[in-house]
């Protein structure tokens, strides 16, 4: 997963953005956001994934090594494409186990971003998304001229 | 002489037997209004669209009162409208009726048009700012000056709400020429007014349009929402054609004035 | 980490759909119409291109073979899907293929194979900017610096991080790289183009059925108005506020923007920038859009903006810990 910033929307080979109000990405700095000294492991059980935009964010109860339950929330991708794909708030059941590996907020909430989002089985999350998580997808509307 | 003298009778007879079916005919209920067809035959509803009243303020009825910011004085003060919802107080269950007076307490915090977040349904359709009607067969649409908001009505291929959204999700079906539109998929987040009104996201949303003369439409929604009412309610009011010379939509992207708002206690010390 | 999502979620779009072949006629291709008798270009359409905007420095043709093109998209969609190192900035992210969101993923445009989307002028770039236009592009780096830091404020950021607008609309529309999407709905003198990012609603009145704006009335996307030409919808837009520049435009620019159904799957695109304040000569593009797949799902962009605030909070966390670790040095 490389920062898309330049590469997606203008092509390859082209890197000059002539001003900062050019609306190349949809993404924020996400190195602002989030702190790259700061990796982390987070194990938890689904609470809500809110499927909204720019970006979802998974809801997770991590239980800390006291035992105690904490809540954070992660960042995941934009719904949309997913949902053209039959993917619904139905899809992930509440109460699923996922294993997120990712990098905390800066804001020393328990906030994170997901660089990869994977079930127990090792599985990562999404690869399958119609029919549930581990199903291959439908593919989608061929590619024309 | 006397032939004529009949004739004269039937005559008569028959000018007041036609004087009483034009009577007859007259006291019949008019035929109901036709509006023009669109290409495929259905009511046509293109079109620019406004609510005319104070519900924006208040859905139910109620009286002027102060504003939310002094320093705007009568600009900001409540408008006084009768009310759009039908039959009596809307049903809160107790704990949603708590919820809605803490809504109204701090409303100028917590509204969320305030902040220039979409405005739900059916807020969205009596706004003070019009909205554009473009239809097709396959798809209606309700575009909102307001925030650039939308609505997609599926009259074909339609499906469930495949996840929650502000506006909705909404499949729509004619009724000879009552559009009928039936959504649900809404996040608990938009409120109905400016007073503190609210749903969940049980919110389930039956509306009624159906143009009455060449320039109104009558308009009526159901409002069922089990977590947050003890029953389905009932809202009707009229909305009218945009009549100005060349009336269209222009933009209103509030984004941009809100911006300081939201963000403003998060700017660095001295930018 | 390995390459794996790619493989995994299952779809790869190489090399194809059948490009026309020079020298075969083509097959008469009736365009469908709407009821009342407009040519029909409603559905689901993507601008999802690798094609680039201008020509790479190394490229000196104007369309690729087969296997050129084949090559420049895998090497970008490898390029794209492949892991980051972990530690690196780039790492920190959520992975695009995971959501269905790269560009390989989807319908993309193979655009003729063209080495670049700018067919006039004929190098495929850019026409020089007038002196105007370099002024004013010094003029905005110049603000830009003296704004500060992108995190010292929310008006320091893109406008699309700041969910105003962003590439997908324009006009020009251009490809947003990802949900790069578009709803076209006809009805009674008026085309809709619904633009999935940031649920952007253009409306087109056709033959000047609504009241274009006076000169000192400025808007985000213009004013646009539409007349069909033959069955080519032609929008001109003008009346634009400048906030959103396009490459560097002034909100003098006129874009006139050219739509046509070419067949069932393609809806040919076209649009000419004019904008004597910052080139030199107008320049056209030809971005054509394929058929795409609904639904388009409401991205209430600014309703969810959580990365600005999350990134504000954060640095000023860090500027109270700077502060306090300078308070500390000075005391002792």
């Amino acid at each position: 997963m490389r920062t898309r910033q330049v590469v997606a929307a203008l092509g390859a080979g082209l890197v000059v953005m002539m001003s900062a109000a050019v609306p190349v990405r949809a993404h924020h700095a996400f190195s602002a956001e989030f702190d790259v000294k700061q990796p982390i492991t987070l194990k938890g059980t689904l609470v809500r994934w809110d499927m909204i935009n720019p970006h979802s964010w998974f809801h997770i109860e991590v239980k800390s090594p006291t035992g105690e339950v904490v809540e954070w929330m992660v960042e995941g991708g934009s719904p949309n494409s997913l949902i053209r794909v039959g993917v619904t708030k139905y899809t992930l059941e509440i109460g699923m186990e996922l294993t997120i590996e990712g990098y905390r907020a800066k804001d020393a909430s328990n906030t994170a971003v997901g660089r990869n989002f994977t079930l127990p089985s090792g599985k990562r999350l999404f690869v399958g998304s119609a029919g549930g998580p581990d199903s291959p997808p439908p593919a989608p509307a061929e590619p024309a001229k | 002489m006397r032939t004529g003298f009949r004739l004269l009778t039937l005559l008569a007879a028959g000018a007041l037997a036609v004087a009483s079916s034009v009577l007859l005919v007259a006291q019949a209920p008019a035929p109901a209004y036709r509006a023009p067809r669109a290409a495929d035959g259905k009511a046509n509803l293109n079109g620019i669209w406004q609510a005319l009243n104070e519900a924006e303020w208040d859905i139910e009825g109620h009286s002027a009162a102060p504003g939310r910011v002094q320093a705007l004085g009568a600009e900001d003060a409540v408008v006084p409208g009768l009310g759009i919802v039908e039959g009596g107080p809307l049903p809160y269950l107790p704990a949603a009726a708590a919820k809605k007076k803490a809504n109204f307490d701090k409303r100028l915090a917590s509204d969320p048009v305030v902040k220039c977040y979409l405005p739900g349904v059916p807020r969205a359709m009596y706004l003070p700012q019009p909205f554009q009607i473009i239809q097709s067969q396959k798809h209606i649409m309700m575009a909102f000056q307001y925030a650039g908001a939308v609505r997609t009505i599926y009259m074909a291929d339609q499906t469930p709400a495949p996840a929650d959204s502000w506006m909705g999700w909404s499949n729509g079906k004619w009724e000879g020429d009552t559009l009928v539109v039936d959504s649900t998929g809404f996040n608990d987040l938009s409120w109905f007014d400016r007073a503190g009104n609210f749903h969940s996201d049980a919110l389930h949303v039956v509306e009624r349009i159906t143009p009455v003369s060449a320039d109104l439409l009558n308009y009526e929604a159901t409002i069922d929402d089990k977590k947050v009412f003890s029953r389905p309610w009932k809202m009707s009011m009229p909305i009218y054609r945009r009549k100005d010379k060349g009336a269209r939509l222009l933009e209103f992207r509030c984004v941009e004035f809100v911006e300081d708002l939201i963000y403003g206690a998060l700017r660095k010390q001295g930018r | 980490m390995r390459h794996r999502a790619l493989a995994s979620f299952g779809v790869m779009v190489f090399g194809i759909g059948v490009v026309a072949l020079a020298g075969q006629a083509p097959k008469k291709w009736t365009a469908p119409r709407t009821p009342d008798g407009q040519p029909d270009l409603q559905g689901y359409w993507t601008n999802s291109t690798y094609v680039p905007l201008e020509r790479p420095d190394k490229v000196t043709k104007a369309f690729y073979t087969e296997p050129e093109f084949a090559a420049v998209i895998k090497d970008a969609a490898l390029r794209e899907a492949e892991q980051t190192e972990p530690g690196t900035i780039a790492d920190v992210h959520y992975d695009f293929t995971q959501f269905g969101l790269d560009r390989s993923q989807s319908a993309f445009v193979k655009n003729d194979l063209r080495t670049s989307m700018i067919v006039d002028p004929p190098s495929g770039k850019m026409p020089p900017l007038t002196d105007e236009g370099k002024k004013r592009a010094a003029d905005r780096a110049a603000e830009r610096r003296r704004a500060g830091a992108t995190t010292d404020a929310v008006q320091n950021m893109p406008i699309g991080t700041r969910c105003m607008i962003m590439a997908g609309s324009g006009p020009p529309m251009m490809n947003a790289g990802y949900n790069s999407n578009y709803q076209i709905v006809q009805g009674a003198g008026y085309v809709m183009i619904l633009v999935e990012m940031i649920h952007d609603a253009r409306i087109i009145p056709i033959d000047n059925r609504q009241a274009g704006l006076p000169e000192g009335m400025r808007q985000w996307m213009g004013d646009s108005r539409g007349h069909w030409e033959g069955d080519t919808l032609v929008i001109e837009t003008s009346n634009l506020n400048g906030k959103n520049p396009f490459r560097g435009s002034s909100e003098r620019m006129k874009v006139t923007e050219r739509i046509a159904r070419v067949d069932a799957n393609t809806l040919s695109y076209k649009f000419t920038i004019d904008d004597p304040a910052t080139w030199t000569q107008p320049w056209t593009a030809d971005a054509p859009m394929t058929k795409s797949v609904g639904p388009i799902f409401e991205h209430a962009c600014h309703e969810g903006n959580y990365g600005v605030r999350n990134t504000l909070a954060g640095a000023r966390l860090e500027d109270r810990k700077a502060a306090e670790a300078a308070a500390k040095k000075t005391s002792n």
